[in-house]
């Protein structure tokens, strides 16, 4: 496929333009890090080539090349922009699509080879034997291979003479590569995806279509269908916005066409197996005394509602709360934190599932949190990727505290100490007998009494570790002689013999 | 029948001194049951005619149909002794009118747990025994648990009828199975000395031991023969009563009690000639319809039939007549309140057994005296379904105090810590409810040394509780029980539907209160466990879950899964090296095995973290031989911080070791939880820190680069050591006629079994069998030792060790890799173990 084509220049030239965007910024994944050089000039020679009509060239926009984002390359790095103060953001190879908080940009997916007669005719018998309505969606790379694949598709339903057999087909759309900060349009957005997704109450009433959007894609079916009747039909690579659709539709049929082996991949269950292993994070996390809220973010927009939202959550839980920020996470950098007991990772939805063994805590979503530190919601197998989703959907009042809450992992009743506490104060003869209680409390010297599970804040985990910090031995006043230490590199000292 | 209201009752639980607290324990199919009924009859809730036929006790449908008790239940017995009968009784009573709480247990071993929660709220056992079968595996194990507890045992000789209707054994012959039956009860009782409690043994001339025969119901001790004819001798009862046991023979020809068999054939030993033959001659004489000797007989006994009694024929007749002659209930209840303690006379010594907290508080002082008046100590042994569907009693026992309907109390969990505010909740109790058999009736308050069932705090007690006065928050909880099972089979539950889901974890729930053993967990695969002690055990789990908690939704479970323990064989091969993610830092250390029966110690909690290091290390170097020094060594125990195995820190002179020992820590609670094989707990596994490179910045030494450096380097050293994995064996002891015997073999052959003990019981055709078997290979053992064996012979599978499989995990094909491959799947992993080159780092 032709360069100016695969990077689509011109239109980016002409979104540019149109804008009237002085400063620049494009954003490369890694794998594209190398065609860097190339887009910047064939981009800035179709920027200066002169209007028709005169000698000016048609913009003077700067342009400049990000690259090795801080989170998620899938997501706009508004930050990165920001250094430069761009105006414009120009992102390249796969995206999520996640709305921005202040630069607008344009996307540009890339275009992969797609072999729209295999497709369409794959597409075809499979629907037209599963006897459902068929929705179409796809990977945003194959974006531009669609109309091919519905006129192969005709033509298929040609070929067997059966066009009107009631085969349904619904594609879905890519709702818009521009990416605008504008807070009016993301509310509609949320609303209108809420009504589409909330699975049992139809209350898109008043409107003949209800529209669904999920990862950059817009569909919509006729009034009263759900998502839940439909074959899903994707078309693209089992990556993470193929996991992003799954587990929000998880009860919904899902056949996969991959593109680059051209054939039908039938078998999703190493997604069921995802989602019962979220369950398990889920249920982990309630036990957790001291959680951790990582910032995965600092473009999507609301992520900073979301991470105040979340703080709210696991504090009213009676839990203890610490904010961090530290890029892209990874087992040595979160091993740093063992007193939290799992982390709440508030990102954009495909870079959301953090799931290894190696991490010592599990790492799970907002919209899981919610599920765990919400008194009373339960796990009903909806499931939710996005945050922007939680944000919109207000917390389930907190159940009366009639039943204490139930662990799995302690096989028994556990409280959650601190919710207890503020409840009781009300009575005063109570909350005396409390306040003394804890005014002399013998404290125990034995710190090793205070095990890691009990530490409820970090200062109470750190005064349960064995080692606090410097230790000074007064009785030693002398100083230490001095001593030679090690030479050499870190891989192998001098005095390290390299067997 | 005794006229009987809750109003009389609440009126006697004040005498605290005529209060016997005491649970019916035996072997399965010894007749617990229906003895129990027998006594339930004579306290006037179900008429005398129908005891023997309706199980009062098993209230449960499944417990009828399968004819086995399931669940312990608690009923209130109302009984009043003549003065007559009790001119002999030396112990404080507080008139004539006594109460008797009793908790009819379970037999089968794998609800041993119902009887562990029995035992604890009552003070005084009668301990049941077939006389033809006599002391079984169940009977050993649940008699242990009682002196443990501090309980005072009694036995009764049970299914009497079988002597003298199926084998019609003769007197000397049916004596010398019943004092085997007693001496082998006594052999068990002998090993608990306990100065407190004295001596626990059990005597037929003392009025210790009853001879009953549950299903007739009627029962006799001693005492009633020596009455009987003490005056017709002219000695008092106490000399009769030694008469009537032991050495001690008569002649009627000559009138003389000698100390040996004269050989004279008319010389019969003393309990053969009053008490063995008259009985075998009232029911010779009824089951061959002789009235018309019979009512002469009678007569002279002073039993007197009503008129439309006297119609009856054989079986029945001679029920009746035996029923009237020797009440069941008269000998046992009175057995009972003579030689079993009240709850003021066994709380003196029981004291020390059940309070956590120091032995002269105020808290302790009240249990010891069972004062009414001082601060509430209740423990909450089990949760009982109620009929509201969901809600639960808590069942308990009140050890001082008084519990009352609308009384705030404070509940300690099993995990509270005295002066921590976790697993502690303050409620109102809603109601106070005894319990009688199919029936409750609410009361108003339960004063202390009784039995009694709570609403409205199952929402806050998962099993037990210890509950006190809202104020008192001083007070320690009573001792958490021990169980003699543990719950090793385990099988993966889901629902049908998906969207069941939150009816099947609001049914775990349930589940897990209603049962004291019962486990519910989850996977890390997201899979819902329930954890039984056998197989029989998690049937009836299951069905409970779906029929009674789930409201019938429809739920799919897997084949039963058995947990394995990885440990090593020998030392590590060599010293591994792994490196922290930077590089700068370096770990060196070696595995070993543990010495034997060192895990075992710290699995009883001889050893471990919370005991005093200097006797630590005196144990240690004593019984495993351990260098005094290395054993204050010990960084910790692990997974879950107590677990069978540990670190030491073997390296001489390093910088900062310190500063990484919590690092470390953390780093082997996590590996030793999920092992390098399967990710199954490790057990028996010595950690020893060799050697430790560190950088100088502190920064570059944190948790963030040693937690997973130490966890690669034990996973490292763990497979450098010869890794093996240990199953869970059972001890089954079977037992079965001779003819039996070539049948259970060959299923114990099959299933990788094996015999190490084989003994014919002494006077009967059958035969005591123990062999170890594998749970792994147990499921369907019991149906399949049935089908060889048509039916005679029955097993008993208790957990007994970790057996280790002898062929190497890592080598493809065999068993052992088998294991690990079947588990791997299960969990979700890589099929292929991590290769020892992912954990270890090269120079």
């Amino acid at each position: 496929m032709d360069f100016e084509n695969y990077y689509e220049i011109s239109l980016v030239a002409d979104f540019i333009i149109a804008h009237n965007f002085s400063r620049v910024a494009l954003q490369f994944p890694d794998e594209l890090l190398k065609d860097s050089r190339k887009v910047v000039s064939a981009l800035r020679q179709e920027l200066h080539r002169p209007l028709q009509n005169s000698d000016e060239s048609r913009a003077t926009a700067k342009l400049y090349v990000m690259a090795d984002t801080t989170y998620g390359s899938c997501c706009v790095d508004e930050v990165g922009a920001a250094h430069v103060k761009a105006d414009c953001i120009i992102h390249y190879g796969h995206s999520c699509l996640s709305p921005t908080t202040t630069i607008p940009a344009f996307c540009v997916f890339g275009k992969a080879p797609l072999k729209a007669s295999n497709c369409a005719e794959s597409l075809y018998n499979y629907g037209v034997k599963s006897g459902k309505p068929v929705l179409v969606l796809f990977g945003l790379e194959y974006a531009h291979g669609m109309p091919d694949i519905k006129e192969a598709l005709n033509v298929e339903a040609m070929r067997f003479h059966d066009s009107n057999s009631g085969f349904q087909i619904h594609f879905a759309n890519v709702t818009n590569s521009v990416i605008t900060p504008s807070a009016s349009m993301k509310l509609e957005n949320r609303h209108l995806m809420l009504n589409g997704e909330q699975d049992n109450n139809e209350d898109s009433s008043q409107k003949t279509d209800t529209k669904f959007r999920l990862g950059g894609l817009g569909w919509s079916l006729p009034e009263g269908h759900r998502t839940e009747d439909y074959l899903l039909f994707w078309i693209g690579l089992d990556n993470s916005a193929f996991s992003n659709f799954i587990l929000t539709f998880n009860s919904c049929e899902i056949v996969r066409y991959d593109a680059i082996e051209g054939c039908l991949k039938t078998d999703v269950s190493q997604q069921a197996k995802i989602l019962k292993r979220r369950y398990y994070l889920v249920e982990k996390a309630k036990d957790a005394n001291m959680v951790g809220i990582l910032v995965g973010t600092l473009g999507v927009a609301g992520y900073l509602d979301m991470i105040h939202q979340m703080t709210e959550l696991v504090t009213r839980a009676g839990k203890k709360a610490y904010t961090f920020l530290m890029g892209k996470p990874n087992p040595a950098k979160l091993a740093n934190f063992p007193e939290c007991d799992v982390f709440i990772y508030v990102s954009c939805a495909q870079t959301a599932l953090l799931d290894s063994k190696e991490f010592l805590a599990p790492i799970i979503t907002p919209f899981e949190a919610l599920i765990a530190f919400n008194r009373g919601s339960q796990w009903t197998g909806a499931y939710s990727m996005e945050f922007q989703d939680v944000i919109a959907s207000q917390p389930a009042e907190v159940e009366d505290e009639t039943e204490s809450r139930f662990s799995f992992f302690q096989g028994g009743y556990v409280e959650d100490f601190k919710l207890q506490e503020g409840k009781e104060e009300k009575d005063a003869v109570l909350s005396l007998v409390n306040v003394t209680e804890k005014a002399l409390l013998l404290q125990n010297k034995e710190t090793e009494l205070l095990s890691r599970r009990d530490a409820k804040s970090g200062a109470e985990f750190f005064a349960a570790r064995s080692y606090q910090g410097l230790e000074i031995h007064s009785s030693d006043s002398f100083p230490e002689p001095f001593l030679i230490g090690r030479t050499g590199k870190a891989s192998g000292y001098e005095d390290e013999q390299i067997s | 029948m005794v006229k009987f209201t809750a109003e009389e009752l609440r009126k006697i639980m004040d005498l605290k001194h005529n209060i016997r607290n005491m649970s019916v324990i035996a072997h399965v199919d010894h007749g617990k049951s229906t003895l129990t009924d027998s006594l339930v009859a004579a306290a006037g809730i179900i008429a005398q005619e129908v005891a023997g036929d309706v199980r009062m006790t098993d209230t449960r449908a499944d417990e009828a149909e399968r004819g086995i008790t399931i669940k312990s239940t608690g009923i209130s017995l109302y009984y009043e002794m003549s003065d007559e009968a009790l001119k002999n009784y030396k112990g404080e009573r507080q008139g004539n009118v006594y109460l008797i709480n009793l908790i009819d247990s379970p037999g089968h071993v794998d609800f041993s747990s119902e009887v562990t929660a029995a035992l604890r709220i009552t003070d005084g056992a009668l301990v049941v025994v077939d006389c033809v079968e006599g002391v079984c595996v169940q009977t050993e194990t649940v008699l242990r648990q009682a002196l443990g507890e501090r309980i005072r045992p009694v036995l009764t000789v049970n299914k009497m009828d079988r002597c003298f209707l199926e084998l019609q054994v003769d007197g000397e012959e049916a004596y010398q199975t019943f004092q085997r039956v007693i001496e082998n009860a006594n052999v068990i009782m002998a090993t608990y000395e306990d100065p407190l409690l004295g001596d626990v043994q059990v005597y037929p001339e003392k009025g210790t031991v009853a001879f009953s025969a549950g299903l007739h119901g009627w029962a006799f001790t001693l005492t009633n023969f020596a009455k009987m004819y003490a005056s017709k001798f002219g000695v008092d009862e106490s000399k009769m009563m030694e008469r009537l046991w032991g050495e001690n023979f008569f002649d009627p020809a000559t009138r003389r009690w000698t100390t040996k068999n004269t050989g004279s054939p008319t010389c019969k030993r003393g309990f053969v000639q009053f008490c063995y033959e008259p009985i075998k001659q009232i029911i010779n004489t009824c089951m061959n319809d002789q009235k018309d000797k019979l009512w002469p007989m009678l007569q002279k006994l002073g039993v007197t039939m009503k008129s439309e009694e006297r119609e009856l024929m054989g079986k029945a007749l001679m029920k009746r007549v035996m029923q009237t002659w020797l009440p069941a209930s008269n000998a046992l209840l009175e057995m009972m309140i003579f030689h079993l303690p009240s709850p003021s006379k066994a709380q003196r010594y029981r004291v020390e057994n059940l309070y956590e907290g120091p032995l002269d508080d105020p808290y302790a002082n009240a249990i010891r005296n069972c004062d009414p008046e001082g601060p509430l100590m209740l423990y909450v042994s089990k949760m009982i379904p109620a009929s509201d569907k969901g809600r639960f009693f808590a069942f308990g026992r009140v050890f001082s105090g008084k519990v009352s309907t609308g009384l705030k109390v404070r509940i300690m969990g099993p995990n509270y810590v005295p002066g921590e505010r976790k697993d502690l909740y303050v409620k109102n109790v809603q109601r106070t409810v005894i319990w009688m058999g199919k029936k409750q009736e609410t009361v108003e308050d339960v004063p202390c040394g009784n039995t009694v069932a709570m609403v409205g705090l199952d929402q806050f007690i998962t099993k037990n509780a210890t509950l006190t006065n809202e104020k008192e928050v001083d007070a320690h909880p009573i001792r958490a029980m021990k169980f003699s099972v543990s719950p090793v089979v385990r099988v993966a539950v889901q629902c049908k539907v998906a969207s069941d889901l939150p009816k099947l974890v609001e049914g775990l729930k349930r589940l897990a209160k209603s049962d004291p053993m019962v486990v519910c967990t989850i996977e890390e695969s997201g899979e819902h466990i329930i954890a039984g002690a056998g197989e029989l055990h998690l049937e009836i789990c299951l069905k409970d879950l779906q029929e009674d908690f789930m409201g019938g939704a429809e739920i799919s479970k897997s084949d039963p899964v058995v947990s394995f323990r990885e440990t090593v064989l020998e030392k590590s091969c060599r010293v591994v090296m792994s490196k922290s993610p930077n590089k700068h830092n370096r770990l060196y250390m070696e595995a070993r095995p543990m010495e034997d029966g060192l895990a075992e110690a710290i699995d009883d909690g001889r050893i471990g973290t919370r005991d005093d290091p200097k006797n630590r290390a005196k144990i240690l170097s004593e019984e495993f031989g351990w260098d005094k020094d290395l054993a204050k060594k010990i960084w910790c125990f692990g997974p879950e911080t107590t677990g069978p195995n540990m670190v030491v820190d073997m390296c001489k002179g390093v910088q900062y070791l310190n500063e990484i020992k919590d690092s470390v820590v953390a780093g082997f609670q996590w590996a030793s939880r999920e092992g390098a094989l399967a990710e199954e707990n490790m057990r028996g596994i010595c950690f020893e820190i060799r050697d430790v490179v560190l950088h100088a910045d502190a920064i570059h030494r944190g948790g963030g680069q040693v937690i997973p450096t130490a966890r690669r380097v034990i996973y490292a050293s763990q497979l450098t050591a010869k890794p093996r994995l240990l199953e869970p064996v059972y001890l089954v002891e079977i037992q079965a006629p001779e003819q039996a015997l070539g049948g259970i073999y060959s299923v114990l052959n099959q299933k990788r079994g094996h015999v190490f003990e084989e003994l014919q019981r002494p006077g009967t055709p059958l035969y005591n069998i123990k062999a170890y078997l594998p749970v792994i290979e147990s499921f369907g053992f019991s149906s399949s030792l049935r089908a060889a064996t048509s039916g005679q012979a029955f097993p008993q599978s208790v957990f007994d060790h970790w057996d280790m499989i002898p062929s190497d995990p890592l080598e493809s094909g065999t068993q052992a890799a088998q294991h690990v491959a079947v588990i791997r799947k299960r969990k979700g992993l890589k099929e292929q173990i991590t290769p020892l080159s992912d954990y270890e780092d090269k120079l």
